[in-house]
């Protein structure tokens, strides 16, 4: 893999389904819901993609004790939001992995090993990755997550790798293969295809 | 994941086309569900016309589609569907949850390296892929034109090919061209009945009630076509007239006049006139006694030709027949006879034998009207009672030659106009048309029923029926007469419903491979060059060559 981003982070915990990395990074750099990201495994042989589902700053006894303090002043908020070491977690769905220059849109056969680099994926792979929608099942099929949103996110995201006469296009293909799981629910469609002209 | 390119490695692509749609469902009797590709326009799509499934079992199915609908995967969105103004969310709906079907019936299927479709007994497996038949899909099961498949018009947008009709089998059994009025039944059926005699498979008696056969038909626009006399002029047509006044006038050329005696005429061919004349069951019955009472000069004694007062008041007098019946059947007689100048008083002349005699030889004859076809009682007279007779001659001569004592006679086919008159349900179980339909071809006798009442002709002589070439109908009595005896062709009602009014026919049955909707083709120059007419310059030409041949330079 030839690296020229910069890494958002690095795998904390991991499953098949999912990794949670940590990251301290400056608030433009922090990695967003809806984004894909990308993690080696077996030692090279493989790049998992996750998908950005959740991004969570946890707290500690300073943090409790200065948000009660009352007011604060500039100079306390910025070194506590810029200079301390508190580790911003994000949570990866894992859609997919590449192999060989393949992409597989299934779960990788083994996790990402602890510590291991997260980067950002980048645009062009953004593009080839998601110019089928294979990787909508594993989406539809995450528990307990905000799937509707998570949907909408990506896409709209994936979209931006085309150039702006394709993207509303790509954007209702998107929407009928998301409406093939959703068809059930016109509710849920409906709020999805809101979401993805927002 | 297999890629489609895989597949078409493996069972070969269809280059250059695009699939339809998928089959999701459906049987054998009731037609298959398919899907429409979310990237095809529905509106592209037209019912009648040819599609080819790609069977799982590398067999190609064709089909016809008979219906098109708008579908939802989920019943509610028709309650509820996307705001109007929302284009985004219509087009997201359309293709997925909202989807174009169509219903397909599947009627030839080809087996992997066979040349001849055969007739369907099975259905393509689930989510086999559909594509427009092309050209040689539609020619591969509609064959070549040759001495006995002729071309009779094209598929619906595909002018470039051909349908062909297999005349063999057309004339092997009763056909039927049905249709409105003004929807051109008269067209087809001459160009049917050229084809015919320029094949030489069967002579043509046409019964030709309007003059549209003959000589000179005159379409709208007072454009004037050629009749088949004309098509014909080497003498493959004659024409044969009831009314040399009005032949002449048309500038027709006759080959020969007919005139029936009084003294030819039997109970039997009045019967059918029954109803037409208003006779009684009673008055009908007394026919019979009378003729053989009165002998041959029956009708002439009755119209008073003849002296029979004291004959006829023996009759009243010995009880067998009220003065009141023989009134009536006199009075009836009078209005009718004297009225139709093809009859004529006497033993008339051999007529029946020389049609017969040139029905045999290999001439289609045209029996022209002229006046009396506007009397339908005329109409049916004669050609009951020319059916009849050239019927019982060809039993015998079918007798005499299953006995090896004769040539087997030439195959006929009768053709009559307003069939229903006489194949209504009434009477169509005793008149000689409800037996030759019935009786198939046992006799080499068959028929071509022109009609536009399809439904007021009995359903047993229907289901008779092999070939049957159909012009828009809309009644719905018509419609499901014309496709009874037809198994699985109720699909097709929608298809016949939406024929244009012009020019456009559904044929089915004995003579095609499966059910076609066509445009015929043109009847002008370039048809009559197709039958061999030379006109004009070319007439000119081969006049000179051949007298350039004769006499030299």
């Amino acid at each position: 893999m030839v690296v020229t981003q910069v890494p958002i982070g690095r795998v904390t915990r991991c499953s098949t389904r999912g990794f949670v990395g940590a990251v301290r990074l400056p608030e433009p750099d922090i990695p967003a819901f809806g984004g894909f990201c990308v993690v080696e495994t077996q030692h090279g042989q493989a790049r998992v993609i996750g998908l950005i589902y959740d991004l969570s700053i946890e707290d500690d006894e300073l943090a409790r004790q200065m948000a009660s303090a009352g007011d604060l002043s500039r100079e306390q908020l910025a070194d506590a939001q810029t200079n301390r070491q508190v580790p911003l977690e994000f949570s990866a769905l894992t859609v997919g992995f590449a192999r060989e220059g393949t992409y597989h849109y299934t779960l990788p056969p083994q996790p990402p090993l602890t510590l291991a680099e997260v980067y950002p994926l980048d645009v062009n792979e953004v593009h080839s990755f998601t110019e089928r929608f294979d990787f909508l099942p594993l989406i539809f099929g995450a528990d307990r997550l905000p799937v509707d949103d998570l949907l909408a996110a990506a896409l709209k995201q994936a979209s931006l790798t085309y150039p702006e006469k394709q993207r509303l296009p790509y954007l209702v293909q998107a929407g009928r293969e998301c409406a093939r799981f959703m068809a059930a629910d016109l509710n849920r469609l409906e709020n999805l295809i809101r979401s993805l002209q927002t | 994941m297999t890629d489609a390119s895989d597949l078409d490695s493996y069972f070969g692509e269809r280059q250059g086309e695009t699939p339809l749609g998928t089959v999701v469902g459906g049987s054998l009797s009731a037609g298959l569900r398919v899907k429409l590709d979310p990237h095809l326009s529905i509106e592209r799509l037209a019912v009648g016309r040819y599609v080819v499934i790609q069977g799982q079992s590398r067999r190609t199915f064709f089909g016809i589609i008979t219906d098109i609908l708008l579908d939802a995967a989920n019943p509610d969105l028709p309650r509820r569907p996307p705001d109007p103004s929302d284009s985004f969310s219509a087009e997201v709906y359309r293709g997925s949850v909202a989807y174009g079907a169509m219903q397909v019936t599947p009627m030839l299927v080809l087996d992997e390296g066979a040349q001849e479709p055969r007739p369907i007994k099975t259905i393509p497996a689930h989510f086999s892929r559909v594509h427009e038949a092309t050209a040689a899909d539609v020619e591969r099961v509609f064959g070549r034109e040759d001495q006995s498949h002729f071309f009779i018009g094209s598929p619906l947008d595909m002018e470039l090919v051909q349908v062909n009709l297999d005349l063999g089998r057309f004339v092997a059994r009763s056909s039927g061209v049905f249709g409105k009025s003004g929807t051109g039944k008269s067209f087809i059926t001459r160009t049917i009945l050229a084809g015919i005699v320029k094949s030489g498979l069967a002579s043509s008696l046409v019964f030709d009630m309007h003059n549209d056969y003959g000589w000179a038909v005159k379409g709208e626009g007072q454009h004037q076509y050629k009749g088949l006399r004309q098509l014909f002029p080497d003498g493959r047509v004659n024409v044969v007239t009831l009314d040399e006044e009005t032949s002449r006038a048309r500038g027709s050329k006759i080959d020969r006049i007919l005139k029936i005696g009084y003294e030819q005429i039997e109970p039997e061919d009045v019967e059918m006139l029954a109803g037409l004349m208003g006779l009684s069951d009673i008055q009908t019955g007394a026919l019979y006694y009378l003729r053989r009472r009165l002998g041959p000069a029956w009708i002439a004694k009755l119209l008073e030709e003849e002296q029979a007062g004291e004959e006829l008041q023996e009759l009243v007098l010995s009880g067998r027949i009220l003065p009141g019946t023989l009134d009536a059947i006199q009075r009836k007689f009078e209005s009718f006879f004297r009225r139709m100048g093809f009859l004529v008083p006497g033993k008339g002349d051999e007529a029946v034998d020389d049609i017969f005699n040139r029905l045999n030889l290999g001439t289609s004859i045209v029996l022209e009207f002229g006046r009396y076809g506007n009397t339908l009682a005329a109409y049916v007279l004669v050609a009951n009672y020319l059916t009849r007779r050239i019927h019982a001659r060809y039993v015998d001569r079918m007798n005499r030659h299953a006995g090896g004592q004769a040539d087997e006679p030439r195959p006929l086919m009768i053709v009559i106009e307003e069939a229903h008159k006489f194949l209504d349900p009434q009477i169509a179980g005793h008149t000689i048309f409800g037996n030759i339909a019935r009786e198939l071809r046992k006799y080499n006798v068959t028929l071509l029923i022109v009609d536009q009442r399809p439904s007021g002709i009995d359903d047993e002589v229907m289901s008779q029926i092999g070939t049957r070439v159909t012009c828009l109908l809309d009644n719905e009595a018509d419609i499901r007469a014309v496709f009874s005896g037809v198994s699985g062709a109720g699909a097709l009602r929608e298809v016949l419903a939406r024929l244009d009014t012009r020019q456009q026919a559904l044929i089915m049955g004995h003579a095609v491979p499966m059910p076609v909707v066509v445009r015929t083709r043109d009847y002008d120059q370039s048809f009559y060059s197709a039958i061999g007419v030379v006109d004009g310059e070319e007439r000119k030409a081969r006049a000179k060559r051949g007298a350039e041949t004769l006499f030299g330079d």
